[in-house]
């Protein structure tokens, strides 16, 4: 119940600020710019150049669904680290919420919007190529995705400096979801252990058991040690 | 002295708070994806690449900076050194334009592209990023979060970027040089494609006047807005 109230405060709070309300919209107009692109620059290039970007749609998805819910989490951790210097954070602790529910308030928020656009991205950048389930799994990745990223920035950030800093480090993350254009085996192997390489094998073999099962244990992996990492640190 | 000291000490700053760090895994993820591409597509992506991220990168981190020093208290103790807000300014858009210009040299040479112009490169670089640098001090004033300060540099992105597919070419496209980010990506796709001299020339001139008139725009900014918050 207490979550219940906290989130709904922190939608207030949201709908109060217009410019986190705007951050929710943010992830639409990426969406509806790279479908524009999608529709108008690539036939474009490809009268000018003779290029086809068409074949490479789903790298396009892939990018797209990362980095909309890369954005979100970017958001969420930011917004932890304001909380932090402002204290809020520490007051979230000694309150009936705790510090697990202050955190799964903040990650939980993220995650459902993570979810909605994911839905949506998918629909609208790849109309029915991608099964149902795929795309909700797609769905639940992408929430993993974000509360990863928010993660990774809260607790590896001392300040809003360093999180600028770990952001930009993250947006390199986005490399490994097209490892597999590149010819280096090393590196295709190295992003194995990424997230981002996951999404876009799941978006090509949507079918496949093992390519499900892995994109699933790699994300659950990072998220669980991150939260366990969380849970050590003295904030 | 007091504008070196003032260099160097954002310097150590940046190099603490890794910055360098990061431009190097960021650098190295550059050049894997370059070296795959063919001449004619590196002849562009080259360039664009060097513009839309070395370049600008003091856009990003400035907003986080300049937020922190004033929770810091760095702000209150500057107004009160000899340090003059000019001093200020110009050690922040110097020191930003130093990694902007060694990640562009070491994306550049490492891509073996031939017949680059390394002057109108270095030239380029720290006339963009000074621009940038001190469009997000501006950008920067009245915000109180990170997430604002990136929220309110999207419009002025937008404002940027948009006017640069210009260059694609279209009836009088060449006005649009007038946009500083349009001036300026001309400059840098000269220094990889060729440009005549008068081009470069009126090029350079125009950009170094921009700097200049957004650099007394942002002391203006900063001290009202910032400093002395109204």
């Amino acid at each position: 119940m207490i979550q219940l109230i906290h989130f709904r405060n922190d939608i207030k709070r949201i709908l109060r600020d217009p410019i986190m309300a705007m951050m929710l919209i943010a992830p639409l107009l990426l969406l509806t710019a790279f479908k524009l692109m999608v529709l108008l620059l690539i036939p474009f290039i490809y009268r000018q150049t003779g290029f086809d970007v068409l074949p490479y749609s789903q790298y396009i998805l892939a990018f797209v669904l990362l980095t909309s819910s890369g954005m979100l989490g970017i958001v969420t951790g930011f917004m932890m680290i304001d909380e932090r210097d402002g204290n809020i954070a520490e007051l979230m602790s000694v309150t009936p919420l705790g510090r697990s529910g202050y955190l799964i308030n903040r990650l939980l928020f993220a995650s459902m919007l993570s979810v909605v656009y994911a839905i949506l991205t998918c629909v609208v950048m790849m109309p029915g190529t991608l099964p149902l389930l795929s795309i909700l799994f797609l769905s639940v990745l992408s929430a993993f995705y974000a509360a990863i990223i928010g993660l990774l920035i809260f607790s590896g950030a001392d300040d809003k400096v360093k999180g600028l800093t770990f952001a930009k480090a993250l947006n390199a993350l986005a490399i490994f979801a097209f490892a597999d254009l590149l010819p280096l085996q090393w590196f295709i192997v190295l992003s194995w252990f990424f997230p981002t390489y996951w999404i876009t094998q799941l978006i090509k073999s949507p079918d496949s058991l093992l390519v499900n099962f892995f994109a699933f244990a790699v994300h659950a992996a990072w998220l669980y040690v991150l939260i366990i990492r969380y849970w050590r640190k003295k904030s | 002295m007091r504008m070196l000291n003032a260099v160097w000490a954002d310097m150590h700053f940046q190099m603490k708070q890794g910055f360098f760090l990061v431009y190097v895994i960021i650098t190295i993820m550059y050049l894997i994806i370059l070296s795959f591409l063919p001449k004619d597509i590196l002849s562009i992506a080259l360039p664009l690449i060097v513009f839309s991220d070395p370049s600008v990168l003091g856009l990003f981190f400035i907003g986080g900076i300049i937020m922190l020093e004033k929770v810091q208290g760095v702000l209150m103790v500057m107004v009160v050194s000899p340090l003059r807000t000019i001093e200020y300014i110009l050690s922040k858009v110097i020191s930003l334009a130093f990694i902007s210009v060694l990640a562009a040299f070491v994306i550049t040479y490492f891509s073996h592209y031939e017949s680059v112009n390394w002057i109108l490169l270095f030239l380029a670089t720290i006339l963009t990023s000074g621009i940038f640098t001190m469009s997000g001090i501006m950008i920067n004033a009245g915000c109180q979060t990170v997430n604002q300060y990136m929220l309110k540099t999207i419009p002025y992105m937008l404002l940027f970027v948009l006017p640069c597919f210009s260059l694609i070419g279209f009836p009088y496209s060449e006005l649009f040089t007038i946009v500083p980010s349009v001036a300026a990506l001309r400059l840098m796709l000269g220094a990889y494609m060729g440009i005549v001299w008068y081009e470069a020339f009126g090029l350079v001139i125009y950009l170094s006047a921009m700097n200049y008139l957004f650099l007394r725009w942002t002391m203006h900014v900063f001290e009202k807005k910032i400093v002395y918050q109204d």
